[in-house]
């Protein structure tokens, strides 16, 4: 299903709507860019919930995740804030 | 002369197998002990002639003063530093008179508390790094007044850090007192979420969203430890410029004393 592009800007005309964070919103919009990461995470997810040791983490997959969003977002943020 | 040929190659040698062996210490170490590596932000003041963005210092000292000073002290920076930068003299002053401040011993021997003045530092939160460490589970709050200097990548690292709290990852637990951030190094820090959307009401009507309050504060910090930057890029913008035209000059005053002798012309003959 194809996602027409978010807007993340505050300056909202909907005087009633409450200020949408501009990182939180274009994090959102950068997850299509950063599947591939995601899944491996989620993939790594499902193999440690049956984990039992306590030992198992996804630090890796979830950093490998952020910092592809983070590369997406960085270079966009600062055009939604005031400045 | 052999034997000391002998020697380094022995300490070369011992050298390489240390280095070996620190990698496979490395090898098993978490990547979250770093931290993960915050992004490029674009700050305004970035460029080469950049300069602050300074309505952004004024709202981060607002930022600052209502969200972080509860807990972290500034003692580097004086109220008369914010007059000229983010507030006009007779604000700074009341500022500074909100505050009640320690002075030294009076005609009698007494210490006596008045109001604060221009040239009194920013106050602090604690009386000492014991009283903060008590105050905060043993953590210290730490003094912000050189931070993003004091930090590798500081700018960038803070506001990631700020507006970076997030859940943590599959399998990993955070004690209690301790909350996760994938920035911090270890993950495990003990400052909770501060900003947070619409904590504070900006004089000037700017949406407080977390990442504004982020920007904002960063900035505050980054006037705070480096308020030279603007005088320094000018000077140095300034001083490049008239030392290449100095360095065009000595190279044309050197080759042309130096013609002379590079156009002279020795002429072998033999002599019959």
């Amino acid at each position: 299903m194809f996602h027409p592009t978010i807007w993340c800007d505050s300056d909202d005309y909907r005087a009633d709507v409450e200020v949408v964070d501009p990182k939180k919103c274009l994090e959102e919009s950068c997850k299509p860019k950063c599947v591939k990461p995601l899944l491996e995470y989620q993939a790594c997810v499902k193999r440690v919930q049956g984990d039992e040791s306590g030992h198992k983490h996804c630090t890796g997959q979830y950093f490998d995740y952020w910092q592809c969003v983070d590369k997406c977002v960085g270079p966009k943020l600062f055009a939604e804030l005031k400045w | 002369m052999w034997t000391l040929v002998l020697l380094v190659a022995f300490a070369l040698l011992g050298a390489g197998v240390t280095g070996l062996l620190s990698f496979s210490t490395v090898a098993s170490a978490d990547e979250a002990e770093h931290g993960l590596a915050c992004p490029d932000y674009p700050w305004p003041h970035d460029g080469i002639l950049s300069s602050y963005d300074h309505a952004s210092i004024r709202r981060g000292h607002q930022v600052y003063q209502q969200v972080c000073a509860s807990c972290h002290s500034m003692s580097l920076i004086s109220y008369r530093d914010l007059v000229g930068v983010a507030y006009t003299e007779e604000e700074a002053k009341a500022m500074a008179a909100e505050i009640e401040v320690v002075d030294g011993p009076n005609d009698e021997g007494e210490m006596f508390t008045r109001p604060g003045k221009l040239s009194d530092r920013l106050p602090q939160p604690y009386a000492n790094e014991s009283a903060a460490r008590f105050a905060n589970g043993g953590a210290y709050p730490p003094d912000l007044s050189l931070i993003t200097k004091a930090r590798h990548n500081g700018q960038n690292y803070v506001f990631a850090l700020l507006t970076g709290y997030r859940d943590p990852p599959a399998g990993i637990s955070i004690r209690e007192g301790l909350h996760y951030n994938p920035y911090f190094p270890g993950g495990a820090i003990a400052m909770p979420k501060m900003l947070n959307d619409e904590a504070v009401e900006y004089e000037d009507g700017v949406p407080a969203t977390e990442a504004q309050m982020g920007k904002d504060v960063v900035s505050f910090l980054s006037w705070a430890a480096e308020p030279e930057m603007e005088e320094r890029k000018l000077m140095g913008f300034k001083w490049i410029f008239l030392l290449s035209l100095a360095l065009l000059q000595a190279a044309y005053y050197r080759r042309l004393k130096w013609s002379v002798l590079k156009s002279r012309k020795l002429v072998l003959d033999v002599v019959n």
